[in-house]
């Protein structure tokens, strides 16, 4: 395990959507996915995950299904709304031209001024 | 928005399962992550405890998911709900006070504002019915402030005045219905052909009646209303042209009213039309009102003060050719326009709002009074408040545990006082809403019930915010020592305590004082001497139908006969004829003209009451002949010209006290002394209208003939219970002309009880208030005094026993009531002599406030507090010391 990072507060929520958009999921799975795609880099709380997509849900950008899971067991899967999407759109733009501007700003060197 | 209420709904509902899922889910979590570790090297023990610690506390992070639903106000309302419930469940003798007390009051204002609602606020039952006026004639100087409007007026003003849309006359009456044998009496209106229209209403089958059928020739049509259609020919469309006899005399249905049609508190099932003659559309006759009655739409934008102007223009213009017009001058002539829900509620309006006001009165007494005990509760829980507040209670919570019991309360108590209230409706409704106007639209509806909600929310309201904030603000250090010692009474909530008892006992003696001014004017009422004797005397009425009785002679043949047959019955003492009876309800005032008698100038005419009497009237009521001789059954026989005067009309024309042998006319004109008619007699004044008329107007007495109304009053004195005379009066009649009926069959005792009705109803309402504010103030004062002794219990004890004697602890107390009775009384005289002003118009012959009412509430108030702190204050006289060491 290398090294990892705190979450930005208001990012889980998009790495939420992110995961579930890929395919349904159920909470652990959610847990795992966050984890893999992000190469083990972010330290998601445990127990913040549940909340999180209740509050989603609730927003209706996800939706919750009863379903078996893979080892047989019955679990409720997650999958993204289409307002879900919109909003995993929107967050990502929104977030790429924060880091693009950040990134722009950090990266200045005393020439450029 | 939409899909968030209905998430929270779902989530709501479906509460159960969604605990269920929520920690299947997170049991599968953990699970899953144990599986992982193990699978990742882990022991299983460990493992467990790792994934334990890493996903937190359950318990928390369920109560999280459950705050992202949205439940948790939810969960804490109930929490709160349940407690309060409890709370109230263990307290069932302060719980069932308060509720009874809130029952009570809300369903009395329910059951007043039903009836407040249904007559004053709900308008007309007509199309646009803010439109509708009514248009009548005044003559204030002459003592005869409505006297409705003329043919004249009608016929001169309709169509020529661009305020209204609509103008149309009509007048009530009665007639006979049916063929021989078989006839009934009902009530009828006569209209001109605008009246439906006008009142924004078309037949539901037929026509309406049309400018040719306004003569007496031609007026041989009639309408019906659906209740008489549907009971006299079962609906069927053919009653179109059907006929109807109608004393005696056939008549076509040309149309039948819609269903819902009703004018006013109108009992008409027939319509006729407003029939004239030329003679009676004359400039002459613009004066005469005969009972016809006006109404008209206004324009579309035109304003009453519009309507007003031009009546007065109007009337102005035709006025100044009248032959009369400085009579009708000096008597303050004018035509008013008032709206037609306003003139027609006016009689009851002013004690509508006085019993509305006074159940109100109740509903603020029962308020503060279960506050009171609420505070009283709330001060006996004032320590675990203060605990709770400082172990880290939120304020918020605090507040909403006391809103949630008031809430509790007030809602037990709202639906208890609707139920309470629905049924004082239906009771009203079947007593006798008749009597009142429009109280045919009484009921219990969607508007009466969201008025009773209202008002159970805002007292609930009004009753929570005292206590939240008194249980808030009263956290401190010094309150939680204080209390915890269960010394010395925090002395704020005393205050409020006794300021509460306070405003309930002045509340209370307004409501009594108010009862008791009620009550005396309705006693000094009923002392007022009428003039006749009503013991034993059984009146009727009978309406001789002109087509069989046109001529007089007839009519006198038909008098005659009749009072030779109730003569000749046994128990029958005097029997007579009127063409009016006192307290009938209808008080017909017109002008009689004195010979010889100049206006001293700047007076005006003086209407006054007339009747034609037969047979022995006055024998049958007593009224005491004071000089002269009475009219007989000859000069009505003989057709004489003579008359006879009461007092009041003696008075006023002849001072001097020569009446008999003087001559006067009907009408506002001297005639040729041929038609005067020589006053032969002086009688003893009647209350002709009411009896508390005050105004003496004087009345004339006239033998019966050809010019007098042919509906008569038939007045029998017996010797034995009047009622048990009525069927002798009905046979008696029919005996005579199987065709007439007899109506309206009271005896003069009922006239007169039923004369009282809208002073006694409001007087009775208020008494019963009165009865019911005393109760809950027995119950404030026993409450208030009751918890001080609870509250210093510890002091008294330590009283006793450094040697204080059980009688002085007593008094104390008693002093304690004595105190806040009196501070209560003086408040309330205050309240009570602002009352009696504002009530000044609703009494008869009674003081603002006289002496005696606020000696007698006084009285009264101070017995039922005194009895009511009799055991409080006993059982703090029975405190033992050693109590003193025991508790606490």
């Amino acid at each position: 395990m290398g090294k990892t990072a705190d979450l930005l507060p208001g990012t889980l929520d998009m790495l939420i959507l992110k995961a579930v958009s890929l395919r349904p999921l159920h909470g652990y799975g959610v847990l795992l996915r966050i984890k893999q795609i992000s190469g083990d880099a972010l330290d998601i709380p445990q127990g913040s995950l549940y909340p999180a997509l209740y509050r989603l849900e609730t927003q209706g950008l996800i939706a919750a299904e009863w379903g078996q899971s893979e080892n047989g067991r019955r679990a409720k899967y997650y999958t993204v709304t289409a307002s879900g999407h919109r909003r995993l759109r929107q967050e990502t733009d929104g977030w790429n031209r924060l880091t693009a501007a950040i990134g722009a700003a950090l990266n200045t060197t005393p020439d450029e001024v | 928005m939409w899909s968030r209420l209905s998430t929270l709904w779902r989530a709501l509902r479906g509460r159960p399962e969604f605990e269920d899922t929520l920690a299947d889910e997170i049991r599968d979590h953990i699970d899953r992550y144990v599986a992982d570790l193990i699978a990742a090297g882990a022991s299983p023990a460990a493992a467990r405890r790792q994934a334990r610690i890493e996903f937190g506390n359950v318990d928390n992070v369920k109560a999280d998911c459950r705050d992202a639903r949205g439940l948790r106000v939810f969960d804490e309302a109930h929490q709160h709900l349940r407690y309060a419930l409890r709370l109230l469940w263990k307290a069932p003798v302060f719980t069932a006070t308060s509720v009874a007390t809130l029952a009570v009051c809300f369903g009395a204002c329910l059951t007043i504002f039903a009836v407040v609602d249904a007559i004053l606020l709900r308008p007309l039952p007509f199309p646009n019915a803010d439109q509708l006026v009514s248009i009548y004639n005044t003559y204030p100087r002459a003592g005869v402030p409505d006297d409705g409007c003329s043919i004249t007026n009608y016929y001169e003003r309709r169509g020529r005045l661009s305020a209204f849309s609509g103008l149309a006359a009509y007048r009530d009456g009665a007639v006979i219905v049916g063929q021989t044998g078989q006839t009934e009496r009902e009530f009828i209106t006569r209209v001109s052909p605008e009246f439906f229209d006008t009142l924004g209403t078309s037949p539901l089958l037929g026509r309406a009646f049309t400018d040719a059928e306004m003569t007496y020739e031609t007026a041989n049509s009639a309408i019906v209303s659906y209740e008489y259609w549907q009971e006299h020919f079962g609906g069927a469309a053919s009653v179109l042209g059907r006929s109807i006899r109608i004393d005696g005399s056939p008549a076509t249905i040309v149309g039948v009213l819609p269903r819902s049609f009703r004018f006013l508190s109108s009992r008409s099932r027939i319509y006729l039309p407003l029939a004239s003659g030329a003679d009676e559309r004359t400039p002459d006759m613009r004066h005469s009102g005969n009972s016809t009655r006006m109404i008209a739409r206004l324009a579309a934008g035109a304003s009453v003060a519009l309507a007003q102007a031009q009546i007065d223009a109007h009337n102005a213009v035709v006025e100044r050719t009248d032959r009369q017009a400085k009579l009708i001058a000096d008597a303050g002539f004018r035509s008013l326009v008032i709206s037609l829900h306003g003139s027609h509620v006016a009689a009851v309006r002013p004690m509508l709002l006085l019993v509305q006001a006074g159940v109100l009165f109740l509903l603020v007494i029962g308020a503060v009074n279960v506050t009171n005990l609420l505070l009283i509760r709330a001060t006996a829980r004032l320590k675990e408040f203060a605990v709770r507040q400082a172990l880290g209670a939120a304020r918020r919570h605090i507040v909403a545990e006391v809103a949630a019991e008031t809430a509790l309360l007030t809602l037990i108590g709202g639906i208890a006082g609707v139920a309470l209230g629905a049924a004082g409706i239906r009771l009203l409704v079947a007593l006798g809403s008749s009597r009142l106007p429009l109280g045919a639209h009484l009921g219990f509806d969607v508007r009466v019930a969201v008025a009773a909600i209202a008002a159970s929310l805002a007292t609930g309201l009004a009753m929570a915010l005292p206590i939240a904030w008194y249980s808030v603000r009263n956290y401190s250090s010094s309150a939680l020592h204080a209390q915890a010692r269960g010394t010395t009474a925090s002395r704020s909530a005393q205050r409020l305590r006794h300021a509460f008892l306070i405003t309930q006992i002045a509340l209370s003696f307004v409501l009594l004082a108010g009862a008791g001014l009620l009550a005396t004017s309705l006693m000094n009422l009923s002392r007022v001497a009428p003039g006749f004797q009503s013991a034993h005397v059984l009146t009727g009425q009978v309406s001789l139908p002109w087509a069989r009785y046109a001529k007089i002679a007839d009519r006198l043949v038909f008098i005659d006969r009749m009072m030779d047959s109730l003569h000749s019955q046994p128990g029958v003492v005097a029997a007579g004829v009127s063409t009016n009876i006192p307290l009938s309800g209808n008080s017909n005032r017109s002008a009689s003209t004195v010979k010889g008698f100049v206006l001293p100038p700047g007076e005006s005419i003086r209407a006054n009451y007339a009747y034609a009497v037969a047979g022995d009237y006055f024998a049958a009521l007593r009224v005491p002949i004071v000089s002269g001789r009475a009219l007989t059954g000859d000069d009505a026989r003989l057709g004489n010209h003579v008359s006879v005067v009461d007092e009041d009309f003696a008075r006023r024309y002849w001072p001097a006290g020569n009446a008999i042998g003087q001559k006067l006319f009907l009408g506002s004109e001297e005639g040729p002394d041929t038609e005067a008619y020589t006053v032969v007699g002086v009688v003893g004044a009647v209350k002709q209208a009411a009896l508390s008329e005050q105004d003496a107007l004087g009345a004339v007495y006239y033998p019966y003939a050809e010019r007098f109304d042919n509906a008569l009053y038939v007045v029998t004195k017996t010797s034995q219970e009047p009622d048990a005379f009525a069927r002798t009066l009905q046979r008696v009649v029919r005996g005579l002309d199987p065709e007439l009926p007899v109506n309206n069959i009271r005896s003069m005792d009922t006239r007169i009880a039923d004369s009282l009705i809208t002073r006694r109803s409001p007087a009775v309402l208020a008494m019963l208030y009165a009865l019911i504010a005393l109760l809950l103030t027995a119950i404030g004062t026993y409450g208030v005094l009751g918890y001080a002794v609870v509250q210093r219990r510890r002091e008294i004890a330590l009283r006793m026993a450094l040697g204080a004697r059980p009688d002085q602890v007593r008094r104390q107390f008693v002093a304690l009531a004595v105190r806040l009775i009196a501070g209560g009384s003086i408040v309330g005289i205050a309240g009570a002599w602002m009352t009696g002003r504002a009530m000044q118009a609703l009494l008869f012959q009674v003081p603002p406030l006289p002496a005696s009412i606020v000696v007698l509430t006084a009285a009264v108030l101070a017995t039922v507090c005194l009895a009511a702190c009799m055991l409080p204050s006993w059982r703090a006289a029975r405190i033992a010391p050693s109590s003193a060491l025991a508790e606490e």
